[in-house]
């Protein structure tokens, strides 16, 4: 377990050590900060437009920060050659995998907290409440999610030599999950056999993604999702985070690596 | 010779000046003129329509409180976006022309079409979906008690992109004037709308709303309503299929005020021209016989 | 006395193109305790391939590799051996002190023990002054004594140096063969390969030349030099079958 850990803080030292994870925020906060001056038939008490760009923004960056982080980090240990002296260590390929995926996770989770604390900080000079179980349950959910991100990531790091190809490839999955996912059974019934099975086949093997995404329950300030359901939602990417991270090792364990 | 060379050098330079200055004084004088119609149109061109319509169906979307239907449920979506003021509205647009009982008929017909067509999530057909539910919102509320205000940054930013989209500026100019009580604002955005779509009818109608309803002045709404309703002749008189919803607001409007001015004359003529269009002529027609009887006992 | 390193009958076989390669065939070789044993050869003779199956990162097409008597392919070989690859790249956004920290908890060291060490280690290679600045700023030789001080943060038993003088000017050379000869008068066994045979003969107690995938020759550096008449980099040239005219005599 220690090597677990120590492999995860080097990996969330090396993000908040890069400056892309600075400029992505810098950006999220510039945006919203000049969408938040805008004057809009002077009405100071107009916000759900803020918190939507806002929240837009901080998903659109998290993904960049989990898919850029996770995809490179194997390739990149190959390419500069790190992974000889680690490997040359009592430390296993799948302790390897599930340290980058906790530190790539972690990393999310950190700069996470930082984008929902600014954003709370916006919403709250807005708003006279401050309706802290439903960003609870945003971050939580949308930290969830970014583990199966981190781990589809992780998985496309070993089948693919070139980081950008995977970064891009996993960028199109996920927006795709997320946009998609949820009608995929209605395109399935409009297709004919046997594309609708395959569409269907499709549509209960994905990770549906989407159930992630309580933007509109933020936005809209609607009541909080059951916790029993949030938990639930909780264990099913627990599911598929560790059945990506499993096929990822059963790929890396046999992999030769040759200096 | 050196010099020579030299002087002919600059004289060629200077040639060449002069001789892009006129080509690019033209270029930039057009630059100019686009920055002047916004920064929004110069960048995106046409395509900025599109990014109107998004904000315009997003405004759709505040006011739904995020409960819409995404373009997979489009089969049993709204179909257009009169629901955005219409729900409330009835009393303003087929007020005049019906009775009560007629307009309130109407009104709930109007708001049960609607429920119907938001109804487009229907059973959920797995498990998936089912439990789906739960993360999404599911629940057909429209915007009220002042939080309309939220919608207003989509129209505004729709009403940039796309200068010539008047159901913008009539369906913000709504909210702003008849629930947020920003007459001014309201007054404004439409003034904007009239610049850039000075023939615009609508907006006229729109205009002469706002003065009667919201600042009382009868006589400056009648103005608006004339010039809407030349406006209207203008442009839908030669059609084959002239916008005659409009119209009969347009000319009820006009007899509403005239009416209220004790003017019976102008009144039934207005009354008698909404009556050729009205789906109601019979209601119409009564209250032009009770005008008449007016104007006979004066 | 058990062998620290041992290889037996040990192949590797690649892919090349449609058909295999066989870049290391029956190779058997055994390293006791604090020997200093210089594995050398010719390029693509198959001593990298050697030692990516000792240290882990390839498995063998047959036979076998053990280290301290465990089956290299067992993480737990790995314990009590440090490795100082031949290109050394470290996490460059890390300190010294960070990288050799790091290190430390992989081998499960207790903080106070590794601070210790690292103080120690840094000390050794030198890098005390630049123990707080990240690697990317470091020099070719800074960047190898690094390596070298992560390659004994556990204190290990056993070192594998793969051409660790490669790329250094002559002062630095000498530091890294004065620290190698420090471990060997502390009783560490050293397995290393280089193609610095001065440098060799100096420091071994015994080599192995690999030629081909095949050991070609393997014993006592002073009884290779008598049994040969000649000196390490005469007998290597011989065995890898290059014949210069001023070697005609060379038995």
């Amino acid at each position: 377990m220690s090597s677990v850990l120590a492999l995860s803080g080097v990996v969330v030292k090396e993000l908040y050590r890069r400056k892309d994870f600075y400029v992505l925020f810098v950006l999220t906060a510039l945006i919203t900060l000049l969408m938040g001056s805008v004057n809009f038939f002077n009405d100071p008490k107009i916000v759900r437009y803020l918190k939507d760009i806002c929240l837009l923004l901080i998903w659109v960056s998290s993904l960049v920060i989990a898919i850029g982080t996770t995809a490179r980090q194997i390739p990149a240990e190959r390419e500069n050659r790190t992974i000889f002296p680690l490997l040359a260590k009592p430390v296993t390929r799948a302790q390897v995998i599930a340290g980058k995926f906790l530190g790539c996770w972690a990393a999310c989770g950190l700069a996470l907290l930082m984008f929902y604390g600014f954003f709370a900080v916006i919403s709250a000079t807005r708003e006279a409440h401050f309706p802290w179980m439903q960003y609870l349950q945003a971050v939580g959910l949308h930290w969830a999610v970014l583990g199966v991100v981190v781990a589809l990531t992780l998985l496309g790091s070993v089948l693919f030599t070139a980081p950008s190809s995977n970064a891009t490839i996993c960028f199109i999955v996920v927006t795709g999950l997320l946009l998609l996912g949820r009608h995929l059974n209605q395109v399935a019934l409009q297709q004919s056999e046997p594309l609708r099975s395959l569409v269907y086949g499709i549509y209960f093997a994905v990770p549906h993604l989407e159930w992630f995404d309580l933007r509109d329950f933020v936005i809209y300030g609607h009541s909080a999702v059951p916790w029993i359901d949030w938990l639930l939602a909780w264990l099913y990417a627990g599911v598929y985070t560790v059945a990506l991270l499993f096929a990822a090792w059963l790929i890396f364990r046999r992999k030769p690596l040759n200096q | 010779m050196k010099r020579v060379a030299f002087v002919s050098g600059w004289l060629l330079l200077l040639a060449a000046g002069f001789t892009l200055a006129t080509i690019l004084g033209p270029r930039a004088e057009q630059w100019g003129e686009r920055r002047a119609g916004g920064v929004l149109q110069a960048l995106l061109g046409d395509g900025r329509r599109i990014f109107a319509n998004h904000f315009f169906v997003q405004a759709d979307v505040y006011f739904h409180s995020g409960y819409y239907p995404s373009v997979f449920d489009r089969s049993s979506a709204p179909a257009d976006t009169r629901h955005l003021t219409a729900a409330e509205d009835h009393d303003h647009v087929h007020g005049h022309g019906t009775t009560e009982a007629d307009d309130h008929d109407h009104g709930r017909g109007a708001e049960e079409e609607h429920e119907k067509a938001m109804a487009f999530l229907g059973r959920p057909r797995d498990w998936i979906e089912r439990f789906g539910r739960h993360f999404m919102i599911t629940e057909h509320t429209h915007l009220q008690q002042g939080k309309e205000r939220e919608m207003l940054p989509w129209l505004k930013l729709s009403a940039e992109l796309d200068p010539q989209r008047i159901e913008t500026y009539t369906v913000a100019a709504y909210w702003l004037r008849s629930r947020l009580g920003k007459v001014r604002e309201a007054e404004a955005f439409l003034r904007d709308g009239l610049r850039h779509n000075p023939t615009s009818y609508e907006l006229l109608f729109e205009l002469g709303r706002l003065y009667k309803e919201n600042y009382q002045d009868t006589a400056r709404a009648l103005k608006l309503w004339e010039a809407a309703l030349r406006r209207w002749r203008e442009q839908e008189s030669g059609k084959q299929e002239p916008n005659t919803t409009v119209l009969e607001q347009i000319v009820i409007h006009l007899a509403r005020g005239e009416e209220s001015l004790g003017h019976w004359g102008p009144a039934i003529e207005y009354l008698e021209l909404a009556r050729n269009v009205s789906p109601n002529p019979a209601v119409l027609q009564a209250q032009i016989e009770e005008l008449k009887r007016r104007l006979e006992g004066k | 006395m058990d062998p620290i390193l041992e290889t037996k009958d040990l192949r590797v076989e690649y892919r090349a193109g449609a058909g295999r390669k066989e870049a290391v065939r029956r190779l058997n070789l055994r390293v006791g305790a604090g020997e200093v044993f210089g594995f050398l050869g010719p390029n693509g003779a198959g001593k990298t391939t050697t030692m990516n199956v000792l240290l882990g990162f390839l498995p063998p097409t047959g036979g076998a590799a053990y280290l301290f008597g465990v089956d290299v392919r067992q993480p737990i070989a790995r314990q009590r051996i440090g490795y100082l690859p031949e290109l050394t790249y470290y996490y460059k956004f890390l300190t010294a002190e960070e990288l050799l920290r790091f290190y430390a908890k992989i081998f499960g060291i207790p903080r106070r023990v590794a601070d210790e060490r690292i103080d120690a280690l840094l000390k050794l290679v030198e890098l005390e002054h630049a123990r707080k600045r990240p690697i990317k700023g470091y020099s070719k030789g800074m960047q190898q004594r690094v390596g070298l001080a992560q390659a004994l943060i556990n204190d290990p038993d056993l070192l594998i140096l793969d051409e660790p003088t490669s790329g250094l000017d002559p002062l630095g050379r000498m530091k890294v063969r004065e620290i190698i000869q420090r471990l060997k008068n502390e009783g560490k066994t050293v397995f290393f390969s280089s193609h610095e045979l001065g440098e060799v003969e100096t420091i071994c107690d015994r080599v192995g030349i690999i030629h081909q995938g095949q050991l070609q020759v393997e014993g006592r550096v002073a009884d290779l030099l008598q049994e040969h008449h000649a000196n390490l980099e005469q007998i290597f040239l011989k065995i890898i079958g290059y014949q210069p005219e001023t070697m005609a005599g060379v038995p």
